[in-house]
C-alpha cells in the first residue's frame, strides 16, 4: 500500500497518501469502540469490553491528499494501564474520550493527558478531547462549557459527539486529517530536523508494540 | 427444417431438466410427453427421428437414474456418519462415565484417556472433567463461597443506598477502587455472550454471573474484578453449578499464568510472549520473520486470546474444546493454540502489513472450520532444541534476572 502511494506521489505529484495512527484512549465504557465503529462502519451496536487493543482502519479522501486512518482502540480499565500506556507510541493523533454523564471520566482523559505530554512533544501529536454520549442530555455531569474551556487552555481540539445517534463523529476525525495535513504543509515549507510522518516502508520501523 | 424441428421437439424437455437439478427425479412423469407421437396437426416423426429421439431419452433416464443412486448413497453415507458421531459421544459419555471418571487418578494421564480427550470431551461430562482436571488447591468450600458471597452483597446493599462504606478489615485498598470494580462488573455482565441472551438484565444466568464475580472481588481483593473474566465466569457456568463453578474459577486464576495476566504484572507477561516467539520461530520460521519485519508484537493479539481463553475469540464450541485439552495440558496449549490460528492462516498473514494483521488477529472469521483448526494445532511442535514449553519459560525468566 504504501509504495503504491509513493508512487502516486512521484508520478503524479498530485494526491499524496498519508498513514496516521491514531489512539483512542480512556475511561471504560465511555465508548471509545463506539466512536471507531461507528465512524468506520456507520452503525452502531453493543461492543464488547475490550481486552488489551482492537484495529480499525478508514481512508478519508480530502483535496489535500488521501489519509488513512490506523485506528487502535485500547482497552479502558484502568487497571489495563501498565500494559496499554504504550500503545500510543509512535501515534500522530489521539482522541482523549470521555462520558458527558459521568464526570470522573473527564478528569481520567485529563490524566492520559499528562501521560502523553510526558511522551511527546507538543508538535508531535494532535490530540482531540472528545466529550461522547450527547445523546444522554437528561444525566449530563459535564457541561459543554468546561470541556471546551479545558481543551482551549491546553490547545487540544475538541467536540461531543454520540457515537450512538451519529452526532459529530465524522467530523472529529475530518477536524483530526484537516490539523495533521496542516502541520504537513508547516513542516513542508519550513524543512526541520523532525522526522516527516509522510509514509515510506521505513516508516513502520518507528512502530512499537507495547510488550 | 430439420434443426427447427428437433429444436421443437426438445423444447418440452428444458424447462424440467431444470427442475430435475432441484427435485427429486421422477423418470415416469416426462415418459408421456416424450414417447407420445406429435399432435395430428403436425407432421409426424420420421422413424429415424422418434428413433434417435428414443435412445436420446433412454439415455437420460439411465444418467438420471444413475444420479439418484449416487445421491441416495451419499445421503445414506451422511447419516451413517452422523449415526457414528452420535454413537461415539454416547459411547466417549460412556467411557468417561463408567471408566474414567470412577478411576480419575490413575487414568486420567494414560494415552487412552489423552486421545480421548483430544477428540473434545462430550458436553455432559464436560463440567466434571474441568473441575477434575482444575483441581482445589484453594481448598475452596462451598460455605467459603457463601461467605464470600453474603459479603459481596452486603457491599453492593451499601453501595445502592449510599450508606457509609463497608471496610474490609484485611485490605489496603481504597472504597472507590472497589466501587469501581462493582460498578464495573454490573456493566460487564450484559456485555458477556450478548447474543446468547442469558447473561443480560432478566436473563436466566445474569444474577449467577453476577455473583460469582462479585464473591471473587472479595475473595481476592489483590486481583479484583479484570475486563476479560466475566468471559472464563460466563463459560464456566455453562457447564457447572454455581458454587463449583466459583471454585474452579477461582483455581483456574490461581495458576501462574493466569495470575501474571490478571494481576497485569507486565515483567512477567512479557517473559511468556518471550517464550512463545521461540517457538513461534521454531515452528513458523517465515511467519515470524514476516511479523517481525512489521514490528508486529505477539502482545497486540495474546492479550485478548490469553486474557478470555479464546472464549470472547473463537466460536464457543471451538473455543471449550480448547478449554478441553487446556485443562489436560496446561499453559502452553494456550499458546500452542495461538500458534495453531497463526499457522492455520499463515499463507493470508504473510501477504498482509502491520495493521491489517492486527485487525484480522483480534477478530478472527467467525467461520472456523473445527477440524482444520485442530489438525493445524496439533502439527504445532511444543518443542524447541529439545526444551519443552516450561524449561524454556524457566530459562528466560532466570534471564530476566
Amino acid at each position: 500500500v504504501a509504495q503504491n502511494a509513493m508512487l502516486g506521489t512521484s508520478l503524479e505529484g498530485i494526491c499524496p497518501t498519508y498513514i496516521y495512527k491514531v489512539v483512542l484512549l480512556g475511561s471504560t465504557s465511555v465508548g471509545k469502540s463506539s466512536l471507531a465503529y461507528r465512524y468506520v462502519k456507520n452503525d452502531f451496536k453493543e461492543s464488547l469490553p475490550t481486552v488489551g487493543c482492537s484495529f480499525f482502519t478508514q481512508t478519508l479522501n480530502l483535496e489535500a491528499g488521501t489519509i488513512k486512518f490506523e485506528i487502535w482502540d485500547t482497552a479502558g480499565q484502568e487497571k489495563y494501564h501498565s500494559v496499554c500506556h504504550l500503545y500510543y507510541r509512535g501515534a500522530h493523533a489521539a482522541l482523549l474520550v470521555y462520558d458527558i454523564a459521568n464526570k470522573e471520566t473527564l478528569n481520567r482523559a485529563k490524566l492520559w493527558l499528562r501521560d502523553l505530554e510526558k511522551e511527546f512533544l507538543p508538535d508531535e501529536i494532535v490530540i482531540a478531547l472528545v466529550g461522547n454520549k450527547t445523546d444522554l442530555a437528561a444525566e449530563r455531569e459535564v457541561t459543554t462549557e468546561e470541556g471546551e474551556e479545558f481543551a482551549r487552555t491546553k490547545d487540544l481540539l475538541f467536540m461531543e459527539t454520540s457515537a450512538k445517534s451519529n452526532h459529530q463523529v465524522n467530523d472529529i476525525f475530518t477536524a483530526i486529517a484537516q490539523e495533521l495535513l496542516q502541520r504537513e504543509r508547516e513542516k513542508a515549507s519550513a524543512p526541520s530536523p523532525h522526522e516527516r510522518s509522510m509514509v515510506d516502508l521505513g516508516e513502520s520501523g518507528t512502530r512499537t508494540g507495547c510488550c | 427444417e430439420y434443426e427447427e424441428k428437433t429444436g421443437r421437439a426438445h423444447r418440452p424437455l428444458s424447462p424440467k431438466q431444470n427442475v430435475r437439478k432441484n427435485l427429486d427425479f421422477e423418470p415416469l412423469s416426462t415418459t408421456a410427453l416424450i414417447l407420445e407421437d406429435r399432435p395430428a396437426n403436425l407432421p409426424a416423426k420420421p422413424a429415424e427421428e422418434a428413433q434417435k429421439h428414443r435412445q436420446q431419452y433412454e439415455e437420460m433416464v439411465v444418467q438420471a437414474k444413475k444420479r439418484e443412486l449416487k445421491e441416495a448413497q451419499k445421503r445414506r453415507k451422511q447419516l451413517e456418519e452422523r449415526c457414528k458421531l452420535e454413537d461415539s459421544i454416547g459411547n466417549a459419555v460412556l467411557t468417561w462415565n463408567n471408566e474414567i471418571l470412577p478411576n480419575w487418578e490413575t487414568m486420567w494421564c494414560s494415552r487412552k484417556v489423552r486421545e480421548l480427550w483430544w477428540q473434545g470431551i462430550p458436553p455432559s461430562v464436560r463440567g466434571k472433567v474441568w473441575s477434575l482436571a482444575i483441581g482445589n488447591e484453594l481448598n475452596i468450600t462451598h460455605e467459603l463461597y457463601d461467605i464470600c458471597l453474603a459479603r459481596a452483597k452486603e457491599k453492593w446493599r451499601s453501595l445502592s443506598t449510599g450508606g457509609a462504606e463497608v471496610e474490609c478489615e484485611d485490605t489496603g485498598f481504597s472504597a472507590a477502587d472497589r466501587e469501581a470494580s462493582l460498578e464495573l462488573i454490573k456493566l460487564d455482565i450484559s456485555r458477556t455472550f450478548p447474543n446468547l441472551c442469558i447473561f443480560q438484565q432478566g436473563g436466566p444466568y445474569h444474577d449467577t454471573l453476577h455473583s460469582i464475580l462479585g464473591a471473587y472481588t472479595c475473595y481476592r481483593p489483590d486481583v479484583g474484578y479484570v475486563q476479560g473474566m466475566s468471559f472464563i465466569a460466563a463459560v464456566l457456568i455453562l457447564n457447572l453449578d454455581t458454587a463449583d463453578a466459583f471454585i474452579a474459577f477461582s483455581n483456574l486464576l490461581n495458576k501462574p499464568c493466569q495470575m501474571a495476566f490478571f494481576r497485569v504484572d507486565h515483567g512477567l507477561m512479557l517473559t511468556y510472549f518471550a517464550a512463545f516467539e521461540v517457538f513461534f520461530e521454531e515452528n513458523l520460521p517465515k511467519l515470524f520473520a514476516h511479523f517481525k519485519k512489521n514490528n508486529l508484537t505477539p502482545d497486540i493479539y495474546l492479550i485478548d486470546w490469553i486474557f478470555t481463553l479464546y472464549s470472547k475469540s473463537l466460536p464457543l464450541d471451538l473455543a471449550c474444546r480448547v478449554w478441553d485439552v487446556f485443562c489436560r495440558d496446561g499453559e502452553e496449549f494456550l499458546f500452542r493454540t495461538a500458534l495453531g490460528i497463526l499457522k492455520l492462516f499463515e499463507d493470508i498473514l504473510t501477504k498482509m502489513d502491520f495493521i491489517h494483521i492486527a485487525q484480522f488477529l483480534t477478530k478472527l472469521p467467525e467461520d472456523l472450520p473445527s477440524e482444520e483448526f485442530f489438525a493445524s494445532i496439533a502439527a504445532i511442535q511444543m518443542q524447541s532444541r529439545n526444551k519443552k514449553w516450561a524449561q524454556v519459560r524457566r530459562m528466560l525468566i532466570f534471564d530476566n534476572r
